[in-house]
Protein backbone atom coordinates (compact mmCIF):
# COMPACT_ATOMS: atom_id res chain seq x y z
CA UNK A 1 0.00 0.00 0.00
CA UNK A 2 2.60 2.53 1.04
CA UNK A 3 4.74 1.52 -2.01
CA UNK A 4 1.68 2.12 -4.55
CA UNK A 5 1.05 5.49 -2.56
CA UNK A 6 4.46 6.78 -3.15
CA UNK A 7 4.27 6.16 -6.79
CA UNK A 8 1.10 7.77 -6.88
CA UNK A 9 2.45 10.97 -5.00
CA UNK A 10 5.55 10.71 -7.61
CA UNK A 11 3.34 10.85 -10.88
CA UNK A 12 -0.15 12.69 -10.02
CA UNK A 13 2.03 15.43 -7.80
CA UNK A 14 4.83 15.96 -10.64
CA UNK A 15 2.15 16.62 -13.59
CA UNK A 16 -0.14 18.59 -11.25
CA UNK A 17 2.11 21.46 -11.87
CA UNK A 18 2.51 21.07 -15.75
CA UNK A 19 -0.20 23.06 -16.68
CA UNK A 20 1.95 26.37 -16.05
CA UNK A 21 4.72 24.86 -18.66
CA UNK A 22 1.54 24.23 -21.14
CA UNK A 23 0.20 27.65 -20.83
CA UNK A 24 3.37 29.73 -21.54
CA UNK A 25 4.02 27.89 -24.16
CA UNK A 26 0.83 28.87 -25.33
CA UNK A 27 1.50 32.25 -25.14
CA UNK A 28 -1.97 33.53 -23.50
CA UNK A 29 -1.88 36.64 -21.14
CA UNK A 30 -0.06 36.22 -18.01
CA UNK A 31 -3.85 36.68 -15.83
CA UNK A 32 -5.23 33.45 -17.75
CA UNK A 33 -3.00 32.09 -14.28
CA UNK A 34 -5.33 32.85 -11.78
CA UNK A 35 -8.68 31.50 -13.65
CA UNK A 36 -6.56 28.74 -14.45
CA UNK A 37 -5.71 28.29 -10.73
CA UNK A 38 -9.31 28.36 -9.93
CA UNK A 39 -10.68 25.94 -12.13
CA UNK A 40 -7.30 24.16 -11.11
CA UNK A 41 -7.66 23.91 -7.42
CA UNK A 42 -12.12 23.60 -8.10
CA UNK A 43 -11.39 20.06 -10.36
CA UNK A 44 -9.48 18.76 -7.82
CA UNK A 45 -11.83 19.69 -4.96
CA UNK A 46 -14.67 17.85 -7.05
CA UNK A 47 -12.99 15.03 -7.92
CA UNK A 48 -12.03 14.22 -4.12
CA UNK A 49 -15.57 15.71 -2.87
CA UNK A 50 -18.50 14.01 -5.53
CA UNK A 51 -17.64 10.38 -4.32
CA UNK A 52 -17.83 11.21 -0.58
CA UNK A 53 -20.59 13.50 -0.63
CA UNK A 54 -22.44 10.55 -2.83
CA UNK A 55 -21.74 7.86 0.09
CA UNK A 56 -23.37 10.74 2.78
CA UNK A 57 -19.54 11.83 3.97
CA UNK A 58 -19.55 14.96 6.20
CA UNK A 59 -16.79 17.77 6.74
CA UNK A 60 -15.88 17.67 10.30
CA UNK A 61 -14.78 20.70 12.02
CA UNK A 62 -10.81 19.54 12.34
CA UNK A 63 -10.92 19.13 8.46
CA UNK A 64 -12.04 22.05 7.70
CA UNK A 65 -9.81 23.88 10.66
CA UNK A 66 -6.49 22.29 9.71
CA UNK A 67 -7.56 22.18 6.09
CA UNK A 68 -7.95 25.97 6.35
CA UNK A 69 -4.57 26.66 8.42
CA UNK A 70 -2.95 24.56 5.19
CA UNK A 71 -4.55 26.42 2.40
CA UNK A 72 -3.63 29.94 4.15
CA UNK A 73 0.18 28.21 4.78
CA UNK A 74 0.29 26.93 0.98
CA UNK A 75 -0.15 30.63 -0.39
CA UNK A 76 1.53 32.11 1.88
CA UNK A 77 4.40 29.77 0.49
CA UNK A 78 3.34 30.82 -2.93
CA UNK A 79 3.46 34.32 -2.38
CA UNK A 80 6.58 34.80 -0.50
CA UNK A 81 8.16 32.48 -3.18
CA UNK A 82 6.28 35.03 -5.60
CA UNK A 83 7.81 38.09 -4.23
CA UNK A 84 11.28 36.61 -3.81
CA UNK A 85 11.11 35.87 -7.41
CA UNK A 86 9.51 39.70 -8.37
CA UNK A 87 12.72 40.93 -6.10
CA UNK A 88 14.75 39.87 -8.52
CA UNK A 89 16.32 36.76 -6.65
CA UNK A 90 16.84 34.23 -9.57
CA UNK A 91 14.93 31.15 -9.96
CA UNK A 92 17.92 28.75 -9.67
CA UNK A 93 18.21 30.21 -6.02
CA UNK A 94 14.82 30.92 -4.98
CA UNK A 95 13.28 27.27 -5.98
CA UNK A 96 16.09 24.98 -3.93
CA UNK A 97 15.81 27.48 -0.86
CA UNK A 98 12.29 27.06 -0.74
CA UNK A 99 11.87 23.41 -1.68
CA UNK A 100 15.00 22.47 0.18
CA UNK A 101 14.76 24.30 3.10
CA UNK A 102 10.69 23.23 3.52
CA UNK A 103 12.14 19.02 3.41
CA UNK A 104 14.38 20.34 6.29
CA UNK A 105 11.74 21.86 8.27
CA UNK A 106 9.32 18.73 7.91
CA UNK A 107 12.59 16.28 8.75
CA UNK A 108 13.01 18.25 11.82
CA UNK A 109 9.17 18.47 13.10
CA UNK A 110 9.15 14.40 12.26
CA UNK A 111 12.01 13.68 14.16
CA UNK A 112 11.67 16.43 17.38
CA UNK A 113 7.94 16.70 17.17
CA UNK A 114 6.92 13.65 16.21
CA UNK A 115 9.48 11.47 17.43
CA UNK A 116 10.52 9.52 14.14
CA UNK A 117 13.30 7.44 14.04
CA UNK A 118 14.96 6.62 10.59
CA UNK A 119 16.84 3.55 9.81
CA UNK A 120 20.26 3.99 7.83
CA UNK A 121 18.30 3.64 4.33
CA UNK A 122 15.85 5.54 5.14
CA UNK A 123 18.09 8.48 6.26
CA UNK A 124 20.48 8.06 3.19
CA UNK A 125 17.83 8.21 0.97
CA UNK A 126 16.55 11.24 2.24
CA UNK A 127 19.93 13.08 2.34
CA UNK A 128 20.63 11.99 -1.74
CA UNK A 129 16.90 13.00 -2.28
CA UNK A 130 17.40 16.09 -0.70
CA UNK A 131 20.55 16.57 -2.96
CA UNK A 132 18.57 15.53 -5.75
CA UNK A 133 15.25 18.26 -5.48
CA UNK A 134 17.94 21.18 -4.83
CA UNK A 135 20.24 19.93 -7.84
CA UNK A 136 16.40 20.15 -9.97
CA UNK A 137 15.46 23.38 -8.04
CA UNK A 138 19.29 24.91 -9.53
CA UNK A 139 18.76 23.01 -13.03
CA UNK B 1 15.31 41.09 1.10
CA UNK B 2 14.38 38.89 -1.61
CA UNK B 3 16.31 36.18 0.16
CA UNK B 4 14.00 37.05 3.38
CA UNK B 5 11.54 35.70 1.37
CA UNK B 6 13.03 32.62 0.27
CA UNK B 7 13.14 31.96 4.10
CA UNK B 8 9.53 32.90 4.42
CA UNK B 9 8.71 30.70 1.62
CA UNK B 10 10.32 27.45 2.66
CA UNK B 11 8.83 28.12 6.10
CA UNK B 12 5.59 28.54 5.05
CA UNK B 13 5.81 25.04 3.18
CA UNK B 14 7.67 23.16 5.87
CA UNK B 15 4.87 24.36 8.00
CA UNK B 16 2.30 23.13 5.75
CA UNK B 17 3.96 19.29 6.08
CA UNK B 18 4.11 19.57 9.43
CA UNK B 19 0.76 20.80 9.84
CA UNK B 20 -1.03 17.71 7.39
CA UNK B 21 0.79 15.59 10.03
CA UNK B 22 -0.72 17.44 13.36
CA UNK B 23 -4.17 17.33 11.32
CA UNK B 24 -3.40 12.96 10.80
CA UNK B 25 -2.75 12.71 14.43
CA UNK B 26 -6.11 14.50 14.87
CA UNK B 27 -7.70 11.96 13.54
CA UNK B 28 -8.69 14.14 10.18
CA UNK B 29 -10.40 12.17 7.60
CA UNK B 30 -7.60 12.49 4.65
CA UNK B 31 -10.46 12.94 2.02
CA UNK B 32 -11.80 15.67 3.99
CA UNK B 33 -8.96 17.57 5.34
CA UNK B 34 -7.87 17.06 0.75
CA UNK B 35 -11.42 19.14 0.21
CA UNK B 36 -11.48 21.37 2.76
CA UNK B 37 -7.59 22.47 1.82
CA UNK B 38 -9.10 22.65 -1.76
CA UNK B 39 -12.09 24.72 -0.85
CA UNK B 40 -10.58 27.19 0.86
CA UNK B 41 -8.20 27.22 -2.07
CA UNK B 42 -10.68 27.41 -4.65
CA UNK B 43 -12.55 30.55 -2.82
CA UNK B 44 -9.26 32.56 -1.94
CA UNK B 45 -8.38 32.29 -5.76
CA UNK B 46 -11.30 32.74 -6.73
CA UNK B 47 -11.34 35.87 -5.01
CA UNK B 48 -8.02 36.77 -6.69
CA UNK B 49 -9.29 36.31 -10.24
CA UNK B 50 -12.65 38.46 -9.62
CA UNK B 51 -9.86 41.00 -8.27
CA UNK B 52 -7.59 41.19 -10.85
CA UNK B 53 -8.94 43.14 -14.25
CA UNK B 54 -9.31 41.03 -17.22
CA UNK B 55 -8.75 37.82 -15.94
CA UNK B 56 -12.12 36.24 -16.05
CA UNK B 57 -12.01 34.77 -19.13
CA UNK B 58 -10.82 31.17 -19.76
CA UNK B 59 -10.32 29.77 -23.19
CA UNK B 60 -11.53 26.37 -23.68
CA UNK B 61 -8.26 24.11 -23.62
CA UNK B 62 -6.90 26.30 -20.37
CA UNK B 63 -10.00 25.42 -18.68
CA UNK B 64 -9.56 21.27 -19.88
CA UNK B 65 -5.40 21.36 -18.43
CA UNK B 66 -6.76 23.09 -15.38
CA UNK B 67 -9.41 19.67 -14.55
CA UNK B 68 -6.84 17.55 -15.58
CA UNK B 69 -4.24 18.43 -13.73
CA UNK B 70 -6.20 19.85 -10.68
CA UNK B 71 -7.58 16.42 -10.64
CA UNK B 72 -3.61 14.98 -10.42
CA UNK B 73 -2.92 17.43 -7.53
CA UNK B 74 -5.82 16.49 -5.84
CA UNK B 75 -5.25 12.89 -5.42
CA UNK B 76 -1.66 13.25 -5.07
CA UNK B 77 -2.79 15.50 -1.81
CA UNK B 78 -4.93 12.60 -0.43
CA UNK B 79 -2.16 10.26 -1.04
CA UNK B 80 0.20 11.80 1.07
CA UNK B 81 -2.47 12.16 3.80
CA UNK B 82 -2.37 8.69 3.75
CA UNK B 83 0.91 8.30 3.46
CA UNK B 84 1.64 9.69 6.10
CA UNK B 85 -0.57 7.56 8.39
CA UNK B 86 1.16 4.54 7.57
CA UNK B 87 4.80 6.17 7.02
CA UNK B 88 6.95 8.82 7.80
CA UNK B 89 5.96 12.45 6.92
CA UNK B 90 10.09 13.34 6.09
CA UNK B 91 9.83 10.46 3.26
CA UNK B 92 6.30 11.53 2.12
CA UNK B 93 7.34 14.95 1.75
CA UNK B 94 10.52 14.60 0.39
CA UNK B 95 8.21 12.15 -2.59
CA UNK B 96 6.32 14.93 -3.40
CA UNK B 97 8.82 17.13 -3.34
CA UNK B 98 10.90 14.78 -5.92
CA UNK B 99 8.12 14.81 -8.31
CA UNK B 100 9.39 17.77 -9.77
CA UNK B 101 11.55 15.80 -11.19
CA UNK B 102 8.51 14.33 -13.97
CA UNK B 103 7.66 17.98 -15.17
CA UNK B 104 11.29 18.02 -16.41
CA UNK B 105 11.38 14.68 -18.30
CA UNK B 106 8.16 15.36 -20.04
CA UNK B 107 9.64 18.77 -21.22
CA UNK B 108 12.42 17.00 -22.70
CA UNK B 109 10.42 14.89 -24.38
CA UNK B 110 7.50 17.17 -25.03
CA UNK B 111 9.62 20.22 -26.06
CA UNK B 112 13.49 18.71 -26.77
CA UNK B 113 14.48 20.73 -23.57
CA UNK B 114 17.99 20.55 -23.39
CA UNK B 115 19.08 17.20 -21.20
CA UNK B 116 21.81 19.11 -18.76
CA UNK B 117 25.19 17.29 -17.03
CA UNK B 118 23.33 18.95 -13.76
CA UNK B 119 19.79 17.47 -14.68
CA UNK B 120 21.02 13.97 -15.48
CA UNK B 121 23.12 14.24 -11.66
CA UNK B 122 19.68 15.07 -10.24
CA UNK B 123 17.94 12.35 -11.90
CA UNK B 124 20.09 9.64 -11.01
CA UNK B 125 20.03 11.18 -7.13
CA UNK B 126 16.66 10.75 -7.30
CA UNK B 127 16.57 7.04 -8.75
CA UNK B 128 19.03 6.26 -5.86
CA UNK B 129 17.13 8.13 -3.46
CA UNK B 130 14.21 6.76 -3.70
CA UNK B 131 15.33 2.90 -4.01
CA UNK B 132 16.68 3.54 -0.53
CA UNK B 133 13.63 4.81 0.74
CA UNK B 134 11.68 1.84 -0.32
CA UNK B 135 14.55 -0.10 0.80
CA UNK B 136 14.00 1.27 4.50
CA UNK B 137 10.47 1.03 4.24
CA UNK B 138 10.95 -3.09 3.55
CA UNK B 139 13.37 -3.42 6.39
CA UNK B 140 10.68 -0.61 8.71
CA UNK B 141 8.12 -3.52 7.88
CA UNK B 142 10.33 -6.40 8.62
CA UNK B 143 11.05 -5.07 12.09
CA UNK B 144 7.50 -4.61 12.49
CA UNK B 145 6.49 -8.07 11.93
CA UNK B 146 9.10 -9.59 13.61
CA UNK B 147 8.99 -7.36 16.80
CA UNK B 148 5.85 -9.67 18.70
CA UNK B 149 7.46 -13.08 17.54
CA UNK B 150 10.81 -11.10 19.85
CA UNK B 151 8.45 -10.50 22.09
CA UNK B 152 7.17 -13.62 23.38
Amino acid sequence: MWFLLMLVILLTNGMSAFGLKMIAGWALPETVKYPYLTVWYAGGLAVIAIPLILKGLKLGKTEILWGGIGGALSIGGQVAMAVALSSGVPGHIVFPIAIGGSIFVVALAGRLVFGERMNQPTALGVALGFIAVILLGIS
Amino acid sequence: MGLLFCFLGALFFGLLGSTLKVAERRNANASGLVIAFYGWAALAMLAKTLLVKSSGHIPGKVFLIAVIFGTCAAIASWAFQVSIRIGKVTVGWLMMNLSAGIPVIVSIWMYHEHLTPLKVVAFVLALVSVLFLFWGQVIEKRVLRDSPAKGN
